[in-house]
């Protein structure tokens, strides 16, 4: 036998198979080779000493004070509710979970309730403050229509129906080139110049101090037949055609001739 | 009662029955207890190994499956991870804590006591030896060695192939006998002694 085939019958046999071989092959090389004999005395002095350690410690057990401690916590806790302890562990967890997010919840509710009345209180404060001036414009808005009335043929609700059209091309130009105005009175446009050349005596409708007149500020045209007749002897004169820029206040800001 | 296999103390032990508990404690607690010491060379740290693994197996024993091995290769796993863990936490005391104190008692009791001496002295260099050992092949060695396992049990205790066991060991059985070499060299008189008893 040679020293790998000792090693190949040897290696596998357990400590106490060693103390004792059987195998007069294995014998035989131990005694041949220094190598292997000496590897088969250390197992063998191993095994020894492995079973007087284990002889030592095979009347070793646990004190009675570990069965008592044992048989104590059998008996304390309900065996019932030993069982599901992953589950008597993970509840409180979860029922901290749902409270935190309950909590969370009514925060959250809460302070939709409040942006809510925020955002609610606003708009009543800008609703209270468009409200005045409306009602203002509104009486304001029929003044010139009175003073139509008054001083024209026709209606305004006639005027307006018949010249809708010219009123809308009128707020469209009024879009586009904003009056400017900077005075008590305003300047004609090139029409009522032309007209104002041909006449003797021009006479313009009087307009009330204001203020200057933009694009974006709310206002409306309204096309209206200005008395003529009032501002020359001539009775048969055709009533002028004008497009009156009014504001949001009811005020007059500017007037077009347009015929 | 004490015919009952380990399986149907567990069964009955979990549905509340004191008396299966008390049977299959006292069955198996010796040989946790054993491992827990051959590990851990501490009777102390045994004992809270030992209370621990059955207050496991009280909590968690539903989770034991019978067809994946024997109920005593469970306890023997869960022993492992309790001396781990205690090791690590109780390292430094377990460390100061030697066997020969701990097993000081017994060699009072020896017939010789010169023999008793000398069989304790190189008794306590093979415990200091294995307690030296690296954990993986300690437990090998205390399964196998010690508790007398087979292959294919300390395999299903530790959770390895039987080949590792087997390599595991033989390297271990190399450590340990050059380790003992050593021991016995330094203490006179020793090796004569236990080479007459391998001649023997």
């Amino acid at each position: 036998m040679r020293c790998r085939e000792f090693k190949h019958i040897a290696a596998p046999l357990t400590l106490w198979e060693l103390s004792r071989p059987r195998d007069e092959q294995v014998l035989d090389h131990a005694d041949k080779c220094s190598k292997c004999g000496g590897w088969l005395d250390r197992q063998q002095m191993l095994a020894a000493t492995m079973q007087t350690l284990q002889a030592r410690t095979a009347g070793r057990e646990a004190g009675p004070h570990v069965e008592r401690a044992l048989l104590r916590m059998f008996r304390q806790v309900p065996f019932e509710a030993m069982q599901p302890v992953a589950a008597h562990r993970s509840a409180p967890i979860a029922w901290r979970l749902s409270r935190f997010f309950e909590v969370g919840t009514y925060v959250a509710v809460a302070a939709a309730i409040v942006v809510g009345l925020f955002l609610g209180v606003r708009l009543l404060e800008q609703h209270s403050e468009t409200v005045p001036v409306q009602s203002r414009s509104a009486p304001a808005n029929t003044a010139p229509a009175q003073v139509t009335q008054a001083t024209g043929n026709a209606t305004q609700k006639e005027i307006a129906s018949s010249h809708k059209p010219h009123a809308m091309a009128a707020k469209r130009d009024l879009a586009l080139h904003p009056v400017s105005q900077s005075g008590s009175t305003r300047q004609p446009s090139p029409a009522a110049a032309s007209q104002s050349g041909d006449d003797s005596e021009p006479e313009y409708v009087a307009l009330m101090f204001c203020d200057p007149l933009s694009c974006s500020s709310d206002a409306q045209v309204v096309r209206m037949e200005l008395p003529a007749a009032a501002a020359t002897s001539d009775r048969d004169v055709q009533p002028l055609v004008a497009d009156v820029v009014v504001g949001y206040d009811g005020v007059v800001r500017a007037m077009r001739i347009v015929e | 009662m004490l015919n009952l296999t380990d399986e149907q103390l567990l069964a009955q032990a979990l549905a509340g029955d004191e008396d299966a508990f008390t049977v299959l404690y006292r069955r198996r607690q010796g040989p946790v207890f054993r491992f827990a010491l051959h590990m851990s060379g501490s009777s102390h740290v045994a004992e809270e190994v030992t209370q621990d693994v059955f207050v496991f197996l009280l909590q968690r024993g539903r989770d034991f499956d019978p067809s994946r091995g024997a109920l005593g290769a469970y306890l023997f796993g869960v022993a492992r991870n309790f001396v781990r863990r205690a090791l690590e936490r109780n390292y430094s005391e377990a460390m100061l804590h030697s066997p020969a104190d701990d097993e000081a008692q017994a060699l009072v009791t020896e017939d010789d006591p010169a023999d008793g001496i000398a069989r304790h002295q190189t008794s306590t260099a093979l415990w200091k030896a294995v307690l030296s050992l690296p954990q993986h092949y300690r437990e090998v060695v205390v399964l196998c060695d010690l508790q007398e396992l087979s292959y294919a049990q300390a395999a299903e205790a530790l959770g390895c192939a039987i080949g590792t066991i087997r390599s595991r060991l033989h390297r271990a059985h190399d450590m340990l006998g050059k380790k003992l070499q050593h021991s016995a060299a330094a203490a006179p008189g020793g090796v004569s002694r236990v080479t007459a008893r391998c001649a023997s």
